[in-house]
């Protein structure tokens, strides 16, 4: 079985997170106590490890292995732009590519070790990014064939690297597009959205060692830049309260599906209605606790993964899916899947309690 | 004449639009060429780009001002007394994926943005039903 979390950020959150994150320490030192002695690393709990060169490193566990390439378009929109930084080569120097190539390898992580799939395919095709790409360029866009991310106008958007579960969402896209395909339009494509979403603010919580509760489930913090009134682009949990801004006006996504967005805009309002699933994911995650790769994560990606979900799902089929792989996977009475249907209905998707 | 651009989609899914009033600007002849140029009916079927943003091109006759079907957007509705005139232009609209933006489109987008800053709208509010 797969170690999900890093022993070293078990470790470390054991020791040390105790007050921030009680829970996070709590379910780490639970983690500790199942893993075999020889995965908790050479030094003594609560002293950083050491890397080759003896300096102090932040990721002393078993990597997965990516193959990473990233290319800089140099202020143009030709893609691919030139390549620039290729795996296991040195860092540039320059941010955005090395946030890229830092993002990617983070995001290949958790696929990897928490869902055994290794890259988009789940064959380690190449995970390939271009970074400087246009002129201000305020946005972060997947081709089909790679990450594309521009560097903001420095007014409103700082760089779109910036962010990790910026650079989770864009890599899940290539993922959903290999696996569900759902459809870029309406109701399939605000599930598109959410999935990219949910799968970013995990790779998220991931890489921070972040349970449940101590998740801000942002998506896109830090990429505005200090003059605007916001904290990120979304909030899964809490949908329409991300920024309300002067120039920007307020977060104009939903939370329920009374608020439903009709639009011809946007592929039919595939980044405003997203808040409604992004809400019953974060409100499943929250009941359930703990690291939310653990559960809602798997429950997700089972239903991404299992060829029962149509390209033009709509919300109530996916959420009806996401039950059964819930029921599949923990058992028909567990409080995962109690959770799951639980999250569906306070957003309006799934009927209320009583009948199934 | 009327040149109307909306940004929509992206990332962040927020809207932008520019209004360029062409009989305003100094060199109104330039804008009429490049509109003449613009491919109106032929614009191809482009994949979906996640994310990428999506581009909505209207132009109208200033004298016949009233929504161009198939849109939404009220910034075009302002009462003119003048009432329209026979041989004035149809409008026209099309609406292009980021990576179809080209030739001509893209000429006139770049220009419409080098002449007005862009309004930020958010989309319509939310809706009970
Ligand atoms: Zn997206």
């Amino acid at each position: 079985m797969p170690t999900i979390v890093p022993p070293y950020l078990l470790d470390r959150i054991a020791e040390t997170a105790g007050t921030r994150y009680p829970l996070a320490a709590e379910a780490a030192r639970r983690a500790l106590l199942r893993e075999p002695p020889a995965r908790l690393g050479p030094s003594s709990p609560g002293l950083p490890l050491t890397d080759a060169y003896g300096l102090p490193s932040a990721l002393p566990d078993a990597p997965s292995t990516p193959d990473r390439r990233i290319s800089d378009a140099q202020g143009t929109e030709r893609l691919p732009g030139r390549l620039v930084r290729r795996e296991g080569e040195r860092a540039t120097g320059d941010e955005a590519v090395d946030d890229a190539y830092d993002g990617l390898g983070d995001t290949h992580r958790m696929f990897d070790r928490v869902f055994g799939r290794d890259s988009i395919d789940g064959l380690g095709m190449p995970l390939e990014a271009t970074v400087h790409f246009g002129d201000n360029y305020d946005n972060a866009f997947w081709d089909g064939e790679r990450m594309v991310f521009g560097d903001g106008d420095g007014e409103i958007f700082r760089g779109f690297t910036d962010s990790l579960s910026v650079i989770g969402h864009e890599l899940s896209h290539g993922i959903t597009e290999h696996t569900a395909k759902l459809r870029y339009q309406g109701q399939s494509g605000a599930l598109n959205e959410h999935v990219s979403d949910a799968f970013g603010a995990l790779v998220e919580q991931y890489a921070l060692g972040q349970d449940a509760e101590a998740a801000t489930w942002l998506i896109g913090e830090g990429i505005f830049t200090a003059e605007v009134q916001g904290r990120a682009l979304r909030s899964m949990l809490e949908p329409g309260t991300a920024y309300d801004d002067d120039v920007l006006g307020r977060d104009p996504q939903p939370g329920h599906m009374r608020d439903y967005i009709e639009t011809v805009e946007d592929n039919g309002g595939v980044h405003l209605n997203s808040g409604i699933p992004n809400r019953a994911f974060a409100l499943a995650a929250r009941r359930l606790g703990g690291f939310a790769w653990e559960h809602v994560g798997r429950i997700w990606f089972d239903t991404l993964t299992s060829g029962e979900l149509g390209e033009d799902a709509t919300f109530a089929q996916f959420a009806d899916e996401t039950v059964r792989q819930a029921e599949r996977r923990f058992g028909a009475q567990s409080r995962e899947a109690e959770a799951v249907r639980d999250g569906w209905q306070q957003v309006g998707v799934l009927a209320e309690a009583g009948q199934g | 004449m009327d040149v109307f651009v909306a940004r929509s989609g992206g990332l962040a899914g927020i809207r932008l639009t520019w209004h360029v009033k062409v009989d305003d600007q100094p060199d109104a002849d330039d804008w009429f060429v490049l509109i003449e140029e613009i491919p109106w009916d032929d614009v191809p079927a482009a994949p979906a780009e996640p994310d990428r943003f999506t581009w909505d091109i209207r132009c109208e006759p200033a004298e016949a001002r009233h929504p161009a079907a198939g849109t939404t957007d009220p910034t075009a509705a302002e009462p003119n007394p003048a009432g329209p005139k026979g041989a004035e232009p149809k409008a026209t609209e099309a609406t292009l994926a980021e990576r179809q933006l080209t030739g001509p489109w893209r000429q006139l987008v770049d220009r419409v943005r080098e002449t007005t800053e862009p309004q930020r709208e958010a989309p319509r509010a939310p809706r009970s039903r």
